[in-house]
């Protein structure tokens, strides 16, 4: 697919694009079998999530995946198994850029504090880009990302696949509708119960395959789990944090580690709302959950599906008459069934069977949609600089074990 | 009479690892480690040697992700997976799917042309219609089997390589990976071991699928008992299992009981009614996919026609227990010996 001949399309078709697999149908079924047709993708990182994200952009028709890089040779076959061919590989980026001059998208799934580098060459280069999340390392990283990206003409999508999934549009939709009332606070979590670490086939690999460890390439928890649950509050509140207080630390795995094994963050926004997040890597009692909390009920999301719960009613429509006959008895003793926790099932959000589908998927479907139409993707550089952001400053106060007030340093993008 | 049979195949394997302690001052300072998981609608176990608990539980997490990872794409029970999209849309068009998931669903067709339909990946609907009849007490009247048939039939799943794309002939078509998924599942988590340079482990699938890498220090492989199934106390035949696998097909407690006759829960697809006359099979393999599929299929064609399967095969061998007590065991290039069968 030649490149530039599409971008002509967008502005006839400039708002957000639509998605779900309905949405979907045209991505997912065109085949002109024309070569001209074929979408060719390149990857910057071809570890586990690259390697899956590939696996997904193979189930679409006329996409192929042109050329591969990565640092780590071993790569390079695994990649090679996945895509079935003999794909071109480098161990330069900017090599590949340069030489594979038939690609028009490339997916960014290197380690986090590569993102800049990688996603404003491609976007440099006139490619459109599936980037990871999160988006960047540091504010000014998220910014020359945004910058690079409105600058390109191309399309950004970031890789906050939620923002597809169809129970978590399902429920969005139904808080926005008033069905919880007014929401107040979103309580997120990310727990699990392993040391978070690859095998390393030698010592010398030690940073290049655990990089997730090392404060010089990675965000740690905050970024590599929270960056989710903080684009889902952001999505809640229809805004972005003011202020976060944060703490962590190594508490389960001295291992020579540099990212806290446990994390905690607390963001205000400005209308209010408080986001509670919590990731912690010795327990996995409360696995993934993002419990949304209004004055009139509640909102359960997992990674897997969604449940709605409501308050009880508290206001009493009528006065029992024994009441008066009979009277109160008194006792010292206090009643707990006020304060149980709910202990039901809630109200399951129930997607149809034909519009369910994997938020992978559909991010990855989505994107390939917005490349061939023009449309601007869900997740755009926006939704992700939003989510990035939070994350940067999130891991300043957590590491400081103090409060930051995003205007001190958010002030050159605004 | 009823026949434990699958427990004590754990029962054996346990008392194994129980049984194995590295030799002080031996080459390998390896210790042996163990995790099981839910996962694939059974159990998976996974014994390994590794250095360290620590490295240990890396492996362990690699291995099991490779699971969920192909558990997430073929799962039918999973309405975001890569199967149940193919089959909620390959009766309408053309689907495209990756090359992983296509090379699957090839072999699987492969397997069924060269079994002559006896394993068959779309066999699901009618296993479900005998379960549903199996409730109800009855037996399926010839209306109920032929409507359930016609949503039958590997020679209705169209592959095109060119495209990579999957298509159904016929409406109603479903896949249904169970009977290859697993065994294909265990066969990608060896291999993620492997280039994180295991060489001693044996990974399970509930007690029906085994893949062995290497074997355990000093010992010629991991032990696997075949019990008796009429005598669980009793082993029928032991496999030192290495860098191969092991599946077995029939359970003997899952046999039913309709108008006084027996029936298996091995649908045998060509016919759509349970497969009789044979009890358990199992077999040894090259990976764990050729064995669950080839376990499956044996079972479903008896021993004379299993005979002539295994022969195309040379690294499969085979033992079959028939469902007559005065029938021998019939073995299939076994090379293990056997115990003397009791009548």
């Amino acid at each position: 697919m030649k490149r530039r001949t599409f971008v002509a399309a967008s502005a006839a078709a400039a708002g957000s694009s639509l998605i779900g697999i309905d949405a979907l149908a045209e991505t997912l079924t065109t085949r002109s079998g024309a070569p001209s047709d074929e979408l060719n993708v390149g990857v910057i990182g071809v570890g586990s999530r690259g390697q899956y994200l590939m696996q997904l952009f193979l189930r679409l028709p006329d996409v192929r995946i042109a050329a591969l890089c990565d640092v780590y040779e071993p790569r390079f076959a695994e990649g090679r198994e996945i895509t079935g061919e003999e794909t071109a590989v480098y161990r330069d980026y900017r090599r590949m850029l340069d030489a594979e001059r038939e690609l028009d998208a490339v997916i960014v799934a290197s380690p986090l504090s590569f993102h800049r580098e990688h996603m404003v060459g491609a976007l440099e280069h006139g490619l459109h880009v599936y980037g990871e999340k999160a988006m960047g390392h540091t504010v000014a990283d998220c910014n020359a990302i945004v910058r690079a990206a409105q600058e390109s003409g191309g399309q950004f999508q970031t890789g906050l696949q939620y923002r597809y999934a169809p129970w978590y549009r399902e429920a969005i939709e139904r808080i926005r509708g008033g069905e919880i009332g007014r929401v107040t606070h979103v309580y997120g979590y990310w727990h699990r119960n392993y040391n978070w670490r690859r095998p390393v086939p030698d010592p010398s690999l030690e940073r290049l395959i655990n990089w997730r460890l090392y404060k010089e390439y990675s965000g740690g928890l905050l970024a590599e789990l929270g960056s989710h649950q903080i684009d889902i509050a952001n999505w809640i509140f229809q805004e972005i944090p003011t202020s976060v207080i944060g703490t962590g630390a190594i508490t389960f795995y001295h291992d020579g580690r540099e990212t806290f094994d446990n994390v905690q963050a607390v963001f205000t926004y400005p209308s209010g709302g408080t986001h509670v997040f919590s990731s912690i890597i010795g327990n996995h009692n409360v696995g993934y959950q993002v419990n949304v909390y209004g004055t009139g009920g509640s909102v359960k999301l997992t990674l897997e599906d969604g449940a709605f719960y409501y308050e009880p009613a508290r206001a009493n429509s009528a006065v029992p008459q024994a009441l008066i006959e009979r009277g109160v008895h008194t006792s010292a003793t206090l009643s707990t069934s006020g304060d149980m926790p709910y202990r039901g099932p809630g109200l399951p959000i129930v997607i149809p069977e034909h519009e369910a589908g994997n938020p992978n998927f559909l991010a990855v479907a989505s994107f390939v949609q917005s490349v061939r139409s023009g449309t601007r993707p869900v997740a755009d550089e926006q939704v992700g600089w939003n989510s990035a952001v939070a994350v940067a400053l999130g891991n300043e106060a957590i590491r400081g074990a103090r409060y930051v007030e995003f205007a001190d340093h958010l002030g050159s993008k605004e | 009479m009823p026949a434990p049979s699958i427990r004590y195949l754990v029962l054996s394997i346990t008392l194994l690892i129980g049984g194995i302690v590295p030799s002080r001052g031996h080459a390998s300072p390896d210790s042996l480690y163990h995790e099981t998981r839910s996962s694939m609608g059974t159990t998976v176990a996974i014994y390994l040697y590794a250095s360290t608990r620590a490295r240990a539980a890396e492996l362990f997490e690699v291995a099991f992700q490779e699971i969920d990872r192909v558990e997430e794409a073929l799962s039918t029970y999973r309405p975001t997976s890569e199967i149940s999209r193919i089959n909620g849309t390959a009766a309408r068009e053309p689907v495209v799917t990756d090359p992983e998931v296509f090379g699957l669903l090839e072999r699987a067709l492969d397997y069924s042309r060269l079994t002559g339909g006896a394993f068959d990946i779309t066999v699901g609907t009618l296993v479900r219609s005998w379960g549903f009849f199996r409730n109800d007490g009855h037996y399926p009247s010839p209306d109920e089997l032929a409507t359930a048939r016609a949503k039958v039939g590997w020679r209705q799943v169209a592959l095109d390589r060119a495209t990579r794309t999957v298509r159904f002939l016929t409406p109603g078509i479903e896949l249904e990976l169970g009977g290859i998924g697993k065994g294909f599942a265990l066969d990608r988590a060896a291999l993620i071991l492997r280039r994180h340079g295991v060489t001693a482990a044996l990974l399970g699938a509930g007690q029906s699928s085994y893949y062995a890498i290497g074997a355990p220090p000093d010992a010629e492989g991991w032990r696997v008992v075949i019990p008796d199934p009429r005598d669980p106390d009793r082993a029928l035949s032991t496999v030192w299992l290495r860098d191969r696998s092991l599946s077995t097909s029939g359970n003997a407690q899952k046999f039913f009981e309709l108008d006084g006759r027996r029936y298996s829960h091995i649908i045998d697809p060509r016919t759509g009614e349970p497969a009789t006359g044979t009890l358990r099979v199992t077999v040894t393999a090259r990976t764990a996919e050729q064995g669950d599929v080839l376990s499956t299929a044996l079972f479903v064609l008896g021993p004379e026609r299993a005979a002539r399967l295994v022969e195309q095969y040379p690294e499969v061998a085979a033992l079959l227990v028939t469902d007559h007590d005065h029938r021998d065991p019939v073995a299939l290039a076994w090379a293990e010996p056997l115990a003397p069968w009791r009548r």
